[in-house]
């Protein structure tokens, strides 16, 4: 196994002095993860899944519990495991603000005890298979955010590490960015067997990348299965959204429920196990004036919310 | 030290700023010791300007506000990207800041020597002279770690600005940036030559004013491998209790 956690528990202290309370980040959590996964953490806001994260990579030292990433303790051996890992927090920056991507990689270089020769070869393929080589070179406050984004990956995958740890590596790109992202961390799963653990609050980061789902709520594991059955049992719901060129009464589309309907939008909810997204756009266009049209996935709270339905009803 | 080089407009800015207030410090010291006869302390006009200029290369070098940029990073965080390296968290941070000070350290030396020799003549010595650059790089190392032990307070109460004030007028007052600490009152100079803030500005300063006391750099080396010693053993400490809530 390549992570083999269990009931692992955090606890943080929030309030001051006699008012101090103990609020439950994580808690009991067990699972492991095999060598080239590409696993889903995900959970809302406050879930536990960055606590997590930080436990697994040495950052925060549990309550209790164990965890092994890699047959190494992370809190006991940080900087021992930090050579075979890479991370990448999506709110936070590894590189220098005021040197270029290639400046900062050389200081990584240093601190992971690369040579000149390594480094310049892993810049280069690196480079190529994120198409970077000429971002590299220009100072990373100049960048674009999804330029950056691919930078960042480029700094936590230059000594080559065995897992890949990717906290909210989307936030803030757009649908373009998004899917470039996406099909990186699959390339790299796929040609270097990298194993990768991400956390995302976006459903379809998780349905294009990951291959297995753990949902954590309230610090515990919720839901532990792969991404198929996953998708097969909770992800049939999407949104559709229409701009309509002109007012119009909505007639009866079938397999769409009408949830919203003003002059110039008309939002339809989708039951794709009842019928497929294509048949009902085509029905759309066919008996609407389309002006736009969006689908969208459900938010992960709706998915969560559906996982919780189902756990009750089992 | 590429950082430094990268911010040009505030590396240019800060120079600026440097020559300005060794001018008007130093004009200041001359003129009180031209009034008390030529000398305050022991230090004659000319070796007070010589004296000011090192104090303030020694200090204006560094980033004014490293302590609270610290505590910033540990309260909002942002180490916590940083600890995922395999390397000492806080060493990395004391040679990057080393690093960038020495740049702005050596326009500083220079700019303040040629300004300070066209305004009251040549260094009052060359062995001085050669011991003050020495001097200046202990300072800054010195500085650096006690700045990096200050704002380990973070760790605990999530907020170094306390910290950082406190020990902006500590390296002022008793650790001789605008006075020669031989100025000070008996008991404040005993306490001020027992703490580490004499190692950051006034042996630079005693030596660029002419004085040669070996001794002064071993005291400096002392503290230096003290304070990294503290800043190393906190900082340590504090990592094992940080406190990192959300993404």
């Amino acid at each position: 196994m390549t992570i083999e956690v269990e009931q692992l528990s955090k606890s943080f202290s929030t309030g001051r002095a006699k008012r101090r309370t103990l609020v439950e980040a994580v808690r009991d959590i067990s699972f492991s993860v095999e060598a080239g996964e590409r696993l889903a953490y995900i959970g809302p806001n406050g879930a536990g899944k960055s606590t997590s994260i930080k436990m697994l990579t040495g950052i925060l030292r549990p309550d209790s519990g164990a965890a092994s990433v890699l047959g190494i303790t992370p809190w006991t051996h940080r900087k021992q495991l930090a050579r075979r890992i890479g991370t990448l927090f999506g709110q936070r920056s590894q590189l220098w603000f005021e040197l270029t991507s290639l400046q900062s990689f050389r200081m990584l270089g240093a601190i992971f005890d690369m040579s000149d020769l390594q480094l310049a070869t892993r810049v280069g393929e690196l480079g190529e298979l994120l198409d970077a080589t000429e971002v590299f070179a220009m100072p990373v406050r100049n960048l674009s955010l999804g330029q950056r984004m691919r930078c960042e990956l480029a700094a936590c995958m230059l000594h080559e590490p065995e897992i890949l740890f990717l906290d909210e590596p989307t936030i803030g790109l757009d649908l373009l960015g998004k899917q470039l992202f996406r099909d990186l961390v699959i390339r790299l799963n796929e040609e270097r067997g990298t194993t990768i653990l991400l956390t995302s609050h976006d459903v379809a980061d998780i349905e294009s990348v990951a291959n297995r789902v753990i949902v954590i709520n309230h610090g515990s594991v919720i839901y532990d299965d792969d991404v198929e059955v996953m998708r097969r049992s909770l992800f049939t719901t999407k949104r559709v959204e229409v701009g309509l060129e002109r007012p119009v009464i909505v007639p009866e589309i079938a397999g769409a429920q009408l949830v919203e309907h003003t002059e110039t939008v008309a939002r339809f909810v989708v039951d794709t196990s009842k019928r497929s997204i294509r048949d009902v756009v085509d029905a759309i266009l066919e008996h609407l004036p389309v002006a736009d049209l969006s689908i969208v996935d459900p938010p992960l709270d709706e998915v969560i919310g559906a996982i919780y339905s189902q756990l009750a009803v089992e | 030290m590429q950082r430094t080089l990268a911010e040009r407009g505030g590396f240019i800015v800060s120079t600026g700023f440097y020559l300005a207030v060794v001018a008007v410090v130093g004009s200041l010291w001359r003129a009180a010791a031209d009034g008390k006869g030529g000398t305050i302390a022991g230090y004659g006009a000319a070796s007070l300007f010589w004296y000011i200029a090192a104090t303030e290369a020694a200090t204006v070098s560094l980033n004014m506000r490293l302590i609270d940029d610290i505590g910033t990073d540990i309260s909002g965080g942002a180490i916590a990207s940083e600890m995922l390296r395999p390397v000492s968290l806080v060493a990395v941070r004391m040679a990057s800041e080393f690093g960038r000070a020495l740049p702005r350290l050596t326009t500083c030396t220079l700019a303040g020597a040629v300004m300070s020799w066209i305004i009251v003549g040549a260094p009052p010595g060359l062995v001085s002279a050669a011991m003050t650059v020495v001097a200046l790089a202990l300072a800054i190392g010195c500085n650096i770690a006690a700045q990096h032990a200050f704002a380990a307070i973070a760790f605990w109460i999530r907020d170094a600005r306390s910290a950082w004030f406190l020990y902006q007028k500590l390296v002022f007052v008793l650790g001789g940036m605008l006075l020669p600490i031989e100025v000070l009152p008996g008991p404040l100079r005993l306490v001020a030559r027992l703490l580490p803030f004499v190692s950051m500005a006034y042996i630079p300063g005693r030596f660029a004013a002419g004085h040669v006391e070996p001794l002064l750099l071993l005291q400096q080396v002392g503290w230096l491998v003290a304070l990294l010693a503290i800043a190393l053993r906190i900082f340590a400490t504090g990592e094992r209790r940080l406190q990192v809530v959300g993404g």
